[in-house]
């Protein structure tokens, strides 16, 4: 026990030398970079030439245009396959493979298309109008399973091709090598967005019919870009197509798809000019790139079309009376929701998007920040709230379940309504769940009371938000899309005229009604649509956001060759540098 | 002794049955894999198609007995989210997980060992109290605190080693492994060392180090000679426990340093609820589990001849 | 136990004395400390973030009429001290729960696994082997499907539950080896009762290893904890505890320090003090150098 006296004294030194070491390891380290580290060569045409590298935070399954459908999967398919239609930088509907946008009969059932002349495969095999019928056949072939089915339930003969009592779907008809021509059961003013899904997109039969189950390794198509090379788990390779038809595109001659690179070591990988554009960030990396006047004009916030809100059962009390639902729209503030999400965020009281034909900013009903409508709509509701202490936090009259994603984002939401809802007497007890417990739970009839909910666009129309989330089509036994049960006549008969109006003026009324009644009907609280910062670095030239397809890179450029920017005059690091504090700038 | 590892031998089996058999009630009772693979906009048709191309709409016991077949004959069946064969998928990443663990493993030996003799032979020393210190520190530092400072320090302000990712060839791989598995040993090192320690301290207070340093042996050698094959006991024994990290992966280093292993693997299966995929990871782990188990068992009945053989 | 001579050895054994304020230190804070919060640890102050960026509000900052954020605010404007506070209490609760139910599982099970021999070893290490070859991430999945209502003491089970094996085989290896003893085999052969056999010979021998791997378990159970916030299986938001900040406070890293520093802070001294208490009530109580 006698050296115990020691221990202590050892105690004060080791501190001092721990401090020592912490100023000896800050004095020597770099400091971290203000702006970007490279420029690009300042050409003022766009050149060919380059690999332009990007990178997503989960692993690909795999690139099969008829059966992938998410973000991840997408980046990759919009570089090596095409369709008929496509959309423009401006999110206008524009031929690709097509010559010319569809005929379409007066009836509005038939719609004619003509291939363009010289269009291979990247095999080299021409394409013919064959092609595109075989490719939709496949997609809606019962054994492929395609998500994309019901976006073309409304093609005739579906049901007898998938019944297996035809050979082929008679709504699509082979009129010669490069005319191909569709018929509808009904009018639909949505076919043509579907003509321009990645489900719609044209392969070669040859190639599925040699890989079978195993196609999506090996894809082949007519875009831009082929595959070269494909590491599990870890990058994707693509390569220029030898025969893809616009002439002099695409301009980098490859792009390498890094897998599983998550948020941080991405965003240092970026400043280091290892990854050149970045479209997701941690709150301290964007807050570093917002506040950098080096970065600025090398990032674009744009906002998505999509949706967010808290939705709540219709068929379950307390949210089965309208009145209640409407206090908790009123409940929601907006704009305290957009700050601490860093305005990443933009706050809407309405169920579309702006953008959207039928979004109006002043739209009648519109849900807003309101507590004194929020507490007499609870009083109408029978509620009486008390507050004695006055300090604005009634006495709670209500306990509700609220289902949110696990993880942190998932919690902040949970955790802004809570304190949003104490205010009007509502006890929010949150309930965090995985994700394929949250799809399965939440879309059985009168199980979930509210979540958190969310949805983006398959295609930029009304019709992919309200029919699918507010239609009482969207309610079955399981899997509904509604997941506030939330029915309504009126507004089922609305939608179902608007869907196949052909005047647009008219359908765009028809849908600001919509969109108002269910504002008014408050089956969600609507929150936010969610804003997007796409980053790159300065010799990536051209890029813009796609409005439609996330994170489509096959138009830029690249100047190169690129070259340092010479290193800025640091602060010099510091202990305090080392603690992680440098990204904050002055 | 033939027998005795016959009869552990048979018991791993059955553990690993019951393991498998056990995550397989599990893995199909937490959710829907359909709706998990297909996403939200699947529509009710497509699901069915699914559950009934994956054989997802048959009794739960005939699926389970088609599986049990399957593996008995070598299958593992087909991943539900990339079609590919399981034992494909799984035979991709073990060897990058086995590169990263077996570092990691060797920076926990051989830092953990060494700190924990070195404090021991200099007890009650201000190297002693600096040597415990430090490992309360590695035991309570979170690997995501401590991965994301190491990557921002040593791989992005100093440029040492590569910002995460897995490199392009052998000697590569070797190169973007060192930071993870420093990582990924912190905890481990830490343990090893105070466990180290605390059994040097005592082999170095009993009576044979004493007697051997009466003869005149200095105080390391004694140690080392007369009691450290004592003090490996234990150490032996959470090497063994070990392995199963060591081989299912480790969640959060390999996403911070983009490692593509089998603990990415293993979170996106069972995020997805991809089945087959799920309880490939399950028996490759429950296996290696069982190999390390009896290989401890047997280790330790080597290293202590006293301990009977049994169990 | 603790007879006046052991009292006087422990207050000479500085190290104890340090572990014993640091003990002391972190129990006042999670049990005191609440009482003097500034502010309530789930209110979402209207000036916890910046109006401009939105960025949680720096240490030190003053709120007219409502007092001073002193380690600032996190991601959704509540004060982190005051959650700091809350969160210390409820991560020593479930920290402590677990641990000393997966040491007293462990000790258990291992000391008479390893005692008894023949089918109850058997037994025992076979179900450890199971509980060791399930992937944790699926069984707290598929716990949280099973709990419905996640409390403190579920999550005290569970993790306490999930935790005790590793203990259990060293304890067992250890009792092999005691068993072995020649004295222990001789006071056997002389007919000596298994329970006083084994408080006085077994036990002794298992408190040295029950001590290292316990402090070192509460710690893990802190960070385990917040791996459990993350899979939905620990407290309920928005109750605070230090691995459920800690995470939260990690996307903040490189902006707000604090928000990582604090909680890890807490966390190294709650372990720092346990061990070196641990270590000192060892040298009291087994006084054999």
């Amino acid at each position: 026990m006698c050296s115990i006296r020691r221990t202590d004294a050892g105690l004060a030194k080791r501190l001092r030398a721990s401090l020592l070491l912490g100023a000896l390891v800050g004095a020597g380290c770099p400091s971290p970079p203000q702006g970007p580290r490279w420029q690009g060569a300042g050409s003022p045409t766009p050149r060919r030439g380059g690999t332009l590298v990007f990178h997503h935070e989960s692993d690909v399954r795999g690139f099969d245009p008829h059966t992938s459908f998410d973000e991840l999967s997408n980046m990759g398919i919009k570089l090596l396959f095409e369709g008929l239609l496509d959309y423009d930088a401006d999110g206008h509907l524009v031929p690709r493979l097509a010559e010319a946008m569809p005929e379409v009969s007066d009836d509005g059932l038939t719609y004619t298309f003509r291939l363009r002349e010289g269009i291979r495969f990247a095999s080299g095999r021409p394409v013919t109008a064959e092609d595109v019928r075989w490719s939709l056949e496949r997609m809606l072939h019962p054994r492929v399973g395609s998500p994309g089915l019901t976006f073309y339930t409304n093609l005739e003969g579906l049901d007898a091709y998938r019944d297996g009592r035809a050979q082929h779907i008679a709504g699509i008809r082979v009129i010669d090598e490069r005319t191909v021509a569709f018929r509808l059961r009904a009018p639909d003013q949505t076919f043509l967005y579907a003509m321009a899904m990645t489900f719609a997109n044209v392969v070669p039969r040859e190639n599925v019919e040699r890989w079978g189950a195993e196609v999506a390794r090996h894809p082949v198509g007519t875009g831009p870009y082929v595959l070269e090379s494909w590491e599990p788990g870890v990058r994707v390779v693509f390569r220029r197509n030898e025969h893809y038809w616009r002439p002099g595109r695409p301009y980098p001659d490859r792009q390498i798809f890094e897998l599983n690179l998550s948020r941080e070591p991405a965003f240092l990988r970026f400043l280091n000019g290892e990854l050149d554009i970045i479209h997701r960030q941690s709150p301290a990396d964007y807050l570093y790139l917002k506040r950098s006047p080096a970065w600025r004009p090398y990032w674009v916030q744009r906002p998505s079309i999509d949706l967010w809100g808290y939705a709540m059962n219709c068929e379950l009390p307390p949210f089965d009376n309208v009145h209640v639902r409407r206090a908790v729209a009123h409940a929601i503030d907006r704009q305290r929701w957009a700050r601490t999400r860093l305005y990443r965020i933009r706050p809407t009281g309405q169920p579309l998007p702006p953008g959207l034909l039928g979004y109006r900013p002043d739209l009648p009903h519109t849900q807003r920040f309101d507590l004194e409508i929020a507490r007499r709509e609870m009083a109408l509701a029978g509620y009486t709230l008390r507050d004695p202490d006055g300090d604005g936090i009634p006495e709670p009259v209500l306990t509700v379940e609220m289902w949110i994603g696990e993880g942190p984002t998932g919690q902040v939401y949970g955790e802004l309504v809570q304190s949003d809802l104490r205010r009007i007497g509502i006890t929010v007890q949150l309930k965090p769940v995985s994700f394929p417990v949250y799809l399965r739970e939440s879309g059985k009839p009168r199980t979930v009371q509210s979540l958190m909910t969310g949805w983006s666009q398959d295609f930029p129309d009304p019709a992919d938000f309200l029919d699918i989330l507010f239609h009482s089509r969207a309610i079955h036994d399981h899997d509904s899309e509604n997941r506030a049960f939330y029915r309504n006549p009126e507004l089922d008969a609305l939608l179902d005229e608007a869907r196949v109006e052909r005047d647009r003026e008219r359908r765009g009324r028809l849908y600001e009604r919509a969109a108002s009644i269910v504002a008014r009907d408050a089956p969600w609280a609507f929150t936010f649509n969610s804003m997007k910062l796409d980053a790159w670095q300065p010799y990536v030239r051209d890029y813009r956001p796609h409005p439609v397809w996330d994170n489509y890179y096959a138009e830029l450029w690249l100047d190169l060759p690129r070259r340092r920017i010479a290193r800025q005059v640091g602060g010099g690091g510091t202990a305090l540098a080392w603690l992680g504090w440098p990204w904050s700038l002055p | 002794m033939t027998r005795y590892v016959l009869r552990r031998l048979a018991w791993a089996l059955f553990v690993v049955w019951a393991a498998l058999s056990l995550v397989f009630v599990l893995v199909h009772g937490v959710g829907d894999p359909a709706a998990a693979t297909l996403g939200p906009r699947a529509g009710a048709e497509q699901l069915r198609e699914f559950r009934r191309k994956h054989g997802l709409d048959r009794p739960l016991l005939e699926q389970y007995a088609r599986y049990v077949a399957g593996v008995v004959r070598g299958d593992l069946g087909t991943s539900f989210r990339d079609e590919q064969p399981v034992s494909r998928v799984i035979a991709t990443r073990l060897p990058r997980t086995l590169l990263l663990g077996a570092l990691a493993l060797a920076f926990e030996l051989v830092i953990g060992l060494g700190l924990g003799i070195f404090a021991a032979l200099r007890r009650n020393t201000i190297w002693d109290t600096g040597t415990v210190a430090l490992t309360f520190v590695g035991i309570s530092a979170p690997t995501f605190v401590t991965g994301l400072v190491f990557l921002y320090v040593f791989a992005f302000l100093y440029g040492w080693f590569p910002v995460g990712g897995y490199g392009v060839d052998a000697l590569d791989h070797l190169r973007h492994a060192i930071l993870p598995a420093f990582t990924l040993a912190i905890f481990g090192a830490a343990t090893y060392a105070r466990l180290m320690r605390s059994e040097m301290v005592e082999v170095l207070g009993s009576d044979y180090v004493r007697t051997a340093r009466a003869k005149g042996a200095s105080r390391l050698r004694a140690a080392l000679a007369h009691a450290a094959r004592n003090a490996m006991l234990p150490v032996v024994v959470l090497v063994g426990l070990q392995l199963s990290t060591l081989v299912s992966g480790a969640i959060i280093t390999e996403q911070i340093y983009a490692w593509p292993g089998m603990g990415r693997l293993a979170f996106e299966a069972i995020s997805a609820l991809d089945a087959p995929l799920v309880l490939g990871v399950v028996l490759v782990t429950a296996a290696t589990v069982q190999a390390g188990n009896l290989l401890a068992d047997i280790a330790i009945a080597a290293l202590d001849p006293r301990v009977r053989m049994t169990g | 136990m603790m007879d006046p001579r052991a009292w006087r050895r422990f207050r000479r054994n500085r190290g104890a004395i340090v572990g014993l304020a640091l003990v002391g230190l972190v129990n006042a804070v999670a049990w005191i400390g609440p009482a003097f919060a500034p502010f309530d640890p789930s209110e979402q102050l209207e000036g916890g973030t910046d109006p401009q960026t939105g960025a949680p509000v720096p240490p030190g900052t003053h709120l007219a009429g409502r007092g001073t954020l002193w380690l600032g605010a996190d991601e959704v404007g509540r004060d982190e001290l005051s959650r700091l506070l809350a969160g210390t209490r409820i991560s020593l609760l479930v920290a402590f729960g677990a641990t000393l139910l997966a040491v007293a599982l462990g000790v258990l099970i291992g000391i008479l696994a390893g005692y008894a021999g023949g089918p109850t070893d058997t037994v025992a290490m076979r179900s450890i082997d199971l509980l060791q070859s399930l992937p944790f991430l699926l069984v707290a999945i598929a716990l949280n499907r099973v709990i419905d209502r996640p409390d403190l003491w579920v999550l005290c089970l569970v993790m306490g539950g999930l935790s005790w094996t590793t203990l259990a085989r060293v304890m067992r290896a250890k009792t092999l080896q005691v068993r072995e003893l020649e004295y222990v085999q001789a006071a056997r052969a002389l007919g000596a009762p298994a329970a006083r056999l084994l408080l006085r010979h077994v036990l002794p021998n298992a408190i040295q290893p029950a001590l290292v791997l316990g402090t070192t378990l509460v710690a893990q159970m802190i960070i385990f904890e917040s791996a459990m916030s993350y899979l939905g299986l620990g407290v309920r938001p928005p109750t605070p505890s230090l691995g459920s900040m800690l995470h939260s406070g990690q996307q903040w890293l490189t902006h707000q320090p604090v928000l990582v520093l604090a909680p890890s802070a807490l966390i190294v001294a709650t372990v720092f003090g346990f061990n070196l208490l641990g270590e000192g009530l060892r040298d009291v109580l087994d006084p054999k150098d």
